[in-house]
């Protein structure tokens, strides 16, 4: 079953690779655990150094990377899902990839980027090391339901738990509060302040609540904290979430922007650093199944927000919803040129590229980074 | 202008969930633009309400909330607020009600677990959630407007593109009308109020409850002129100033795309 499962993997990963200009990371796990549900269970799963997994709306990829950075610098073999892939059958691909066809892993240690949703799913099968619980907020209702609805999920996992497992929580978090009485093993907690005469990697609030993580996690696996600093001095942001790219003689700083949260925090960011007062910002709205059909939520974004970073920016506006997120911005008073929306995203960035501008920031939504990337790279992903 | 729009916000905090509070930011500027003055009044849960809180506003809006989050706005609603807002609704104030508070305006809302939950009993209706028995309505939705709305004199004053409104919607119960109740539209695409009998929504002396989000006045800018008109007591209203003709056209382009959402 397992030697199958690994070849299955490979070979169909490889295959997808080579014929479509898909990453192949979900398809083959799909397949595996369509023909042996249980295969997380099988003993070859378990690496010597345990599994930490992250979970919450916002800041998953950002986290595992952070973790996964750290340890890398301290010479540890670390299997990751950096890609993004975090439903049951991503994490399985990811995995399976990581084995030698005799099934034992490269790896070490497993760090996992975990959907709100599959959390409690993937619980079943593997006991963590550390769980790491981020935030949660409304994100995706037609997919998910309501808010509410994960917080059960995810309180019934937390009562459950080995109490060998550290969780680690974010203590600004009202949601969070009913947790301790939940489970009685160690629980760590970070916050979004700053540790004193250290850098931190990346820009905004959210970020630091990130980076406090991914050290708490870090530390409780007996790594000094100034050395986890140390390491992420050469950090770079995950891919879509502050990644910097070149396309046509522009920078392209890309903020993934995927509900109220991130959006908002995205907004503070590009009010508060140094970007220009009047830089071009590019905002790309899709409706595709992955983001929600519904896109609603932009009117849950601060509206006073929107005005404070946008109020002189040069305004670009693409995706399937154009349109919406245009009139959104009308309504909280900012200024958008019509010509300057289009649903057409290669329309929009050749009318950039024309600006000859050197910097352009992009919030995209999660299929829009995808698309965004596609073409500022010219592949598909990573 | 004397005239003034006063527009009393139920439960902003507790109900930010499916952006329905844009409708307030939307009929918020849509008043500014023509030069009345807007006051907006929040109304939470812990600020206590009399009948002279509610005869200051014209124009009162609650949204949508989630399922569970929604206890506490609807012990206070129903132990606190329920004898003024149906006052509020029978001497013809004007009202929107979006979703969850469209349902508690009702008599009860009926779980899907047998346990019976007292709405305000402002509107002749009710609602009952049937568990796993039926899926929940998500998703985009089209309607045509009642014939009420749409041969009402100050509707058909209006800057009105068709007698079409869009939203999306995403509820677990299903609500029945009343006998003698209209309903606000006869839905085109989606399910509206039950799936069943082709209503969405109601539409009651000047209050307005429906299931759809978008939020509801972004995508159909008619109803934001027809309520604000209906608040002022106008019989009809200017076009949005001369700096909102880009918005404007945006608003028709946005109403116009997602009649063809799927």
């Amino acid at each position: 079953m397992l030697v199958l499962s690994i070849l299955i993997t490979k070979i169909s990963h490889f295959l997808i690779r080579l014929f479509t200009r898909n990453p192949g990371l979900t398809w083959p796990g799909h397949l595996v655990l369509t023909l042996f549900p249980d295969i997380l269970r099988h003993p070859a799963f378990s690496l010597s150094k345990g599994y930490i997994f992250v979970s919450g709306t916002n800041g998953k990829t950002t986290t595992a990377k952070l973790i996964t950075h750290i340890l890398k610098a301290q010479n540890t073999k670390v299997v990751t899902n950096k890609s993004g892939a975090n439903l049951l059958n991503g994490i399985v691909t990811e995995l399976l990839l990581d084995k030698s066809i005799f099934g034992t892993s490269h790896a070490d240690i497993g760090v996992i980027e975990v959907d709100e949703f599959n959390l409690t799913l993937l619980l079943k099968y593997i006991e963590p090391r550390v769980l790491v619980l981020l935030n949660l907020s409304r994100d995706q209702l037609d997919r998910f339901g309501e808010t509410d609805t994960i917080l059960e999920r995810w309180k019934e996992s937390v009562a459950h738990l080995k109490l060998n497992t550290t969780l680690v929580l974010d203590s600004t978090q009202d949601v969070f509060k009913e947790f301790t009485t939940l489970f009685r093993g160690t629980i760590l907690y970070f916050n979004n302040s700053l540790e004193k005469n250290l850098t931190y990697p990346l820009k905004g609030d959210f970020n630091v609540k990130n980076i406090n993580a991914a050290t708490t996690v870090v530390t409780s696996l007996g790594i000094k904290k100034t050395k986890c600093f140390t390491a992420l001095l050469s950090f770079d942001a995950a891919y879509g979430r502050g990644e910097k790219l070149f396309y046509k003689n522009t920078f392209y700083t890309l903020f993934l922007a995927k509900n109220p949260a991130s959006f908002n925090n995205n907004l503070d960011i590009l009010a508060q650093s140094d970007f220009l007062d009047t830089a071009t910002c590019l905002f790309v709205l899709n409706d595709a199944i992955p983001d929600g059909r519904d896109v609603s939520w932009i009117y849950d974004i601060d509206a006073t927000k929107i005005k404070t970073a946008l109020v002189n920016k040069n305004i670009f506006i693409s995706g399937t919803r154009a349109f919406e997120l245009a009139l959104r911005f009308k309504y909280a008073c900012v200024n958008v040129v019509i010509e300057n929306v289009d649903c057409n995203l290669k329309n929009v960035l050749a009318k950039i590229t024309a600006l000859k501008v050197k910097e352009v920031v992009v919030f995209p939504n999660y299929s829009a980074m995808l698309q965004s990337r596609k073409i500022l790279t010219g592949k598909k992903i990573l | 202008m004397s005239k003034r729009l006063v527009i009393g916000h139920f439960y902003k905090k507790l109900l930010n969930l499916y952006g329905d509070n844009g409708n307030v930011e939307i009929l918020k500027y849509r008043a500014n633009s023509r030069g009345f003055d807007v006051e907006l009044i929040d109304i939470d849960h812990d600020v206590p309400t009399t009948s002279e809180t509610l005869q200051k506003i014209n124009l009162l809006f609650i949204g949508g909330g989630p399922d569970a989050g929604q206890k506490q706005m609807v012990d206070d609603l129903v132990k606190n607020k329920a004898h003024f807002i149906k006052e509020y609704v029978e001497n013809d104030g004007v009202a929107l009600l979006v979703c969850g508070s469209y349902q508690l305006l009702g008599h009860y809302y009926l779980a899907a677990d047998g346990n019976r939950l007292d709405g305000v009993g402002a509107l002749d209706l009710y609602t009952q959630h049937f568990g796993k028995k039926k899926p929940r309505c998500i998703g985009n939705t089209v309607a045509k407007l009642s014939d009420k709305i749409l041969n009402d004199p100050v509707f058909k004053t209006l800057n009105c593109l068709d007698g079409y409104v869009t939203g999306f919607e995403n509820h677990g119960g299903r609500t029945f009308l009343g006998s003698n109740l209209h309903p606000f539209a006869r839905i085109v695409k989606g399910n509206g109020n039950n799936s069943v009998d082709g209503n969405e929504g109601v539409f009651y002396k000047n209050t307005i409850g429906t299931y759809f989000h978008g939020p509801l006045l972004a995508r159909n800018f008619h109803l934001a002129d027809f309520l604000i008109c209906k608040a002022l007591g106008v019989q009809s209203i200017a076009p949005l100033h001369n700096e909102d003709v880009v918005l404007e056209s945006l608003a028709k382009t946005v109403h116009t795309a997602s009649l063809k959402l799927k």
